[in-house]
């Protein structure tokens, strides 16, 4: 027998026992799918999390304050060394012009800055650096080496809210990893007892099978195509959920999310649902392979 | 063709169920294996196709030590060896053409060419009609006679029957054994294990007689058991 119809042989052996006995991959499918919805839920809150982190590392500019008395032509010199560091855009604001932006964001209350009798603010620089360097690691290597520069006597870029939302979603992805870990096992010892049952209704089938001189592997190919099967399908139906819930929840979600200007609510990419698809006949195929060892005694 | 030197079977916590077994049977011959319940027919036959392997001792099919051989080189070897069980051993829910395929199915051989070989070999054991129906719907020799058919679609070199005749009454039991002779005629080497002395005298062929899992006594069994019938 050639290899495609050995395929189409083991394929149509599968699919003949799963309509055979439809409720118990019914409850393996079932099962699969609800791990992967969990599975795809966690990839949207880990990325929508990852999304506001970068919006807000977006808006981040970089504000290095110079040391009083500074000169204008050395507060130039920085502001070249700093664009040349940084690859991005500086801008050099003198203590004037801080104090009129001041003035102005305080509205009605900015009028009383016009008593002082000295500016109390310092020539600053703003840095505006560009997207790859927005990462909260290289913002802060990059408040460093401009902490270190002489004349230099404070950056602020808003560090602390950064680090937070880094941490949430650092948090998130490895609390996603371990819980879709033990989902992962949790379902396939759930899947492969489902196979069990329908591998136990054919045990006089393998039996005659093994009897005849078919060898594991033969017995075994079959069992394996219903456990990918099932994961495809499980992956699909978790993939249908979580569609249904996108184009449900997604409008509303963008809504409420407005106001923060964080870049949209939950997302979907492409990829995750290859990603869910091998994972769903991973689930399958490792539960089938656990199955059916035990049925091959004879 | 199957040989056996110093065999002895026991499970843990069991007196053994065969002890120091020796025999030989050559390629074409017919054997009846006897014994009462208990004596360890099935066994022996067991370890000949490997669904038991020997505590000890050698079991040799065609010269080869079979009692050593690898798990993965058992389906080879059963597809050498047509296997006939008392209980059958059908599944009730295929078609009587999917369960004799199976021997087939197992070697690779087409979907089409299945189909004519099952046909050809129904053809044998006279069920050529019954190609498309399910078991249940047979009589007990006709059931027989599909388990027959599907150890012989293979072409095996050896046929092992045990009690063949176990659960069918004396007209269905002497088909099936007419059957099986006609198997042996044609070259096949033929292994029956059963405890009924009636076929054993009737069919004069080389007995071997198992009484509490040692091989008591050979060849003259059959002629003595048939005096019996005569005399009685």
């Amino acid at each position: 027998m050639s290899a495609p119809a050995k395929a189409a042989y083991f394929g149509r052996t599968a699919l003949l026992s799963m309509a055979r006995a439809p409720f118990i991959h019914v409850v393996a499918v079932a099962t699969i799918a609800i791990a992967l919805t969990a599975y795809g839920l966690a990839r949207m809150a880990t990325a929508q999390v990852d999304k506001w982190a970068a919006a807000i590392a977006g808006e981040v500019e970089m504000t290095v304050y110079l040391a009083d008395g500074t000169a204008p032509e050395e507060a130039e010199k920085l502001v070249k060394a700093l664009t040349q560091q940084t690859q991005g855009q500086a801008k050099l604001v003198s203590p004037a012009e801080a104090l009129g932006r001041l003035s102005e964001s305080m509205g009605t209350f900015g009028q009383a800055l016009e008593g002082l009798s000295k500016n109390p603010l310092p020539w600053s620089i703003e840095l505006n650096v560009p997207p790859p360097s927005r990462e909260p690691a290289t913002l802060k290597t990059l408040a460093e080496q401009a902490r270190a520069l002489p004349m230099v006597t404070g950056v602020d870029y808003g560090e602390a809210a950064l680090e937070r939302l880094t941490a949430l979603s650092k948090g998130l992805k490895w609390g996603s990893v371990l819980v879709f870990g033990l989902v992962f096992i949790i379902t396939v010892v759930i899947v492969s007892a489902a196979l069990q049952l329908a591998i136990h209704s054919r045990r006089e089938e393998i039996e005659i099978q093994k009897l005849v001189g078919a060898s594991d592997r033969f017995v075994r190919a079959p069992f394996l195509i219903e456990g990918l099967i099932q994961g495809a399908l499980g992956a699909g139906l978790a993939l249908a959920g979580l569609m249904a819930l996108l184009a449900w929840l997604g409008p509303q979600a963008n809504e409420w999310l407005r106001f923060l200007d964080v870049g949209g609510g939950p997302a979907w990419r492409p990829e995750w649902a290859l990603e869910m698809l091998g994972l769903g006949a991973g689930l399958g195929f490792i539960g089938s392979l656990l199955a059916v060892r035990r049925f091959l005694r004879v | 063709m199957i040989q056996m030197f110093h065999v002895t079977k026991s499970y843990p916590g069991d007196p053994p169920v065969l002890r120091d077994i020796h025999l030989d049977i050559q390629k074409g011959e017919f054997v009846f294996l006897t014994g009462p319940s208990g004596a360890g027919k099935s066994t022996l036959l067991k370890l000949l196709f490997l669904a038991e392997r020997a505590t000890s001792g050698q079991v040799l099919i065609s010269g080869k030590n079979i009692a050593r051989l690898r798990e993965s080189g058992v389906p080879y070897l059963r597809r050498n060896i047509g296997v006939v069980f008392q209980d059958f051993k059908l599944l009730k829910n295929r078609t009587v053409c999917d369960n004799v395929g199976f021997t087939l199915d197992v070697v690779g051989t087409p979907r089409d060419v299945v189909r004519q070989k099952v046909a050809q070999i129904l053809k044998r054991v006279g069920l050529e009609h019954k190609i498309d129906v399910l078991p249940p719907k047979l009589s007990g020799g006709e059931q027989q006679r599909v388990v027959i058919a599907r150890a012989l679609v293979n072409d095996p070199a050896i046929l092992l029957a045990d009690e063949p005749t176990g659960n069918l009454d004396p007209a269905l039991t002497l088909e099936i054994m007419d059957l099986l002779c006609d198997v042996n005629t044609r070259g096949t080497t033929v292994l029956v294990a059963t405890h009924d002395a009636s076929l054993i005298a009737r069919y004069h062929k080389r007995t071997l007689r198992l009484e509490r899992g040692t091989l008591v006594a050979e060849h003259d069994v059959g002629l003595k058991a048939a005096a019996r019938m005569a005399a009685g």
